[in-house]
Parts: C-alpha cells; structure tokens; sequence
C-alpha cells in the first residue's frame, strides 16, 4: 500500500510513524507538524526523518511560523496546496491525518 | 480527475485543521476534481450562514461559495450535529447541504481518495 500521513502536530503523533510501514510512506508535513522538518533538540534533527519514507512541508505552514525553504531539513520538500493534491491523487493511495 | 471526500470533525472556524481541509478543498476543485466536503461535530459552523469578515481571522465562507459555483464541490454538514447546535435548515447558507452521516459514508464509498480529518 502506498500511504500518505498528513501530520499536523509536532509533540504527538510520532509514536503512530514508527508502527507505521508501507510499502510506499509519505509524511506531510502541515500545521504545527512542519516543526519536524526545521527544528532541532539537543542539535539533532527530529528523530521521524529517520523513517524510511519521502517527507514533504507544506509551504504556506512553515513560512507563517518564521521558517524559510533553505531552513528545512535536507530530506524534506517544500510544496504547496497544489502539490498536496497531486500527492494525494498521484503518488499515495491512501491518506490518513494524525 | 478524480474525487476526494474531506471529512472534518476538527473545532470551530478559526481551527488550523478546518482551514487546511478548505484550502485543500480549494486546491483540488481549482485543479478539476471533485470534492465532497463533510462536516461534523464544531465543524458544521462552517455551514452557518451570516460569517462576517474580520482583519486576521479565519474567513472561509468566500472561499466555499467560490467553490460551489463551480459545481464540483459539495458541502454537507451533519444534520444532527447541527440540531445539537441550535443550528436549523434556515441557517444554512445557498448550496449547503445537512444530511445524516450516510451521505458521508457513501461519499467515502464512491471517492477515490478519501481523508478523515480528527477533532481538535
């Protein structure tokens, strides 16, 4: 199955992502969610970009909380609403919000 | 083109969840598709007719009757969670629809793509 995760919260949620396995995962990254892919504890960059999936963050989300493109993580892509809808149609068969 | 049902059982307008499943409402009619919008819970006060605009809060209702013009969006709130509300028919703006929970369960079962959004 191929499944996007829409994860909207930064402090719940990833305990869900590491039970999850698929044979296609992505995370996209949304709301508070965007956090994962530009904030760091301790130095290190948060522990679900690990994960043996693609991750993506919502653009609109991440710039409204003072983060640019050039601040996210290596491993993750910016995208847009559009984007977002191409994900879902195109690439995931199955989506679910955490 | 495909279809995609958003269900929303996220809080009130002003909600981040609520405002990310319209703007990915918006996003998909503008690329072709279909969407069936269901709401739930606080959510059906989306579908209360009179919202007024104020600077730097929420304002979806533009956005929604921009959407239904186009005829290939669909906005249901639940009728019961409405009436728990003290929302009625007349309270509905043009092009709302309130039907009970099987018109989302059908919704889910035609679309090709479906995403259930949690309360917040």
């Amino acid at each position: 199955m191929k499944l996007a995760v829409l994860m909207s919260d930064y402090r719940t949620g990833s305990d869900i992502i590491d039970r999850l396995s698929a044979e296609k995962l992505g995370i996209i990254l949304v709301g508070n969610g965007v956090y994962h892919a530009a904030a760091k504890e301790d130095g290190k960059a948060c522990a679900i970009l690990d994960k043996k999936a693609e991750f993506f963050a919502l653009t609109e989300d991440f710039e409204s909380r003072g983060f640019t493109a050039d601040k996210l993580d290596s491993r993750v892509k910016a995208v847009n609403y559009s984007d977002v809808v191409d994900l879902i149609f195109n690439d995931y068969e199955k989506v679910i919000w955490l | 083109m495909g279809k995609l049902t958003i269900g929303t059982f996220s809080s009130l307008v002003g909600s981040m969840s609520l405002d990310f499943a319209v703007k990915l409402a918006e996003a998909a009619v503008k690329k072709g598709h279909n969407v069936d919008f269901w709401m739930s819970g606080n959510a059906t006060m989306l579908a209360k007719k009179g919202q007024k605009a104020f600077k730097d809060y929420s304002f979806l209702s533009k956005t929604l009757q921009e959407m239904l013009a186009t005829g290939n969006f669909n906005i249901t709130a639940c009728e019961a969670c409405a009436e728990a509300r003290g929302y009625h028919k007349e309270d509905c703006p043009e092009g709302f629809q309130r039907k009970s929970m099987d018109w989302y369960l059908a919704s889910t079962f035609e679309a090709d793509r479906v995403l259930h959004i949690g309360g917040d």
